[in-house]
């Protein structure tokens, strides 16, 4: 895991990726109690590309230079199984912008706040969004001043009044 | 209405604050949690199927 992450960081030094931080699951578990993935999802700014098009082609590229293959949607990195997930909305920009620096066994690394987290599985709306709310609620030190502007900010606060009655 | 009888509630309260603990552990700590997790679910979805893999940790000591 410290290798995966000392990669990801040569990536964004090397500007195959302007900016990463951790998201998902991991991202959650840095949070409340371990929970159970296989993935380790990353979500990236990537470097403007011809025409506008987001495309992961040259991050792929560029590790699959460095000997990591693709396994499915992941790219196997030291072991860890990473997706990524370009920052799609102003949603995810935003989360990615404000991503808290964190270290890992000496490592460096992002994890993207709470309150963003929160917000994206509102956004995303899945059940098992809805669940992970229910535990970022219960376990997590969330700053509900600063979820209420995330909220605001994106148009989730009816689906969060929706979640949690 | 059904109570709770005192003995089931103080297990429910025993796992709400086990899991509190957990959640407040140092995240590396977390991530070797994750990776039993991993060990332990990994045989039951390979066998619905699944193709999952376990991580490597670079300085695992188990």
């Amino acid at each position: 895991m410290k290798r995966t992450l000392q990669v990801l960081n040569e990536l964004e030094r090397g500007g195959v990726i302007e900016r990463y931080a951790i998201g998902g699951a991991m991202g959650a578990t840095f949070y409340v109690e371990p929970l159970l993935t296989f993935d380790l999802d990353v979500f990236v700014v990537l470097p403007p590309n011809v025409g506008d098009l987001i495309s992961l082609a040259p991050l792929y590229e560029a590790l699959r230079a460095r000997g990591y293959a693709e396994e499915g949607e992941c790219v196997l990195i030291e072991g860890v199984p990473v997706q990524f997930l370009p920052a799609y909305n102003a949603l995810l920009e935003e989360a990615l912008m404000e991503a808290r620096e964190t270290s890992y066994e000496d490592a460096l690394t992002k994890v993207v706040r709470a309150e963003y987290l929160v917000a994206i599985c509102l956004q995303t709306g899945r059940d098992k969004d809805r669940e992970r709310v229910h535990i970022f609620r219960e376990q997590a030190e969330l700053d509900m001043g600063y979820l209420a502007g995330v909220l605001q900010r994106h148009g989730l606060e009816g689906k969060w009044k929706q979640w949690t009655p | 209405m059904d109570t709770v009888k005192p003995e089931i509630a103080r297990l429910f309260a025993a796992k709400e604050a086990r899991r509190h603990k957990l959640a407040a552990l140092p995240f590396p700590e977390k991530v070797r949690a994750v990776v039993c997790l991993q060990e332990m679910a990994a045989p039951l979805l390979r066998a619905r199927g699944r193709k999952v893999r376990v991580w490597t940790l670079d300085n695992r000591v188990t």
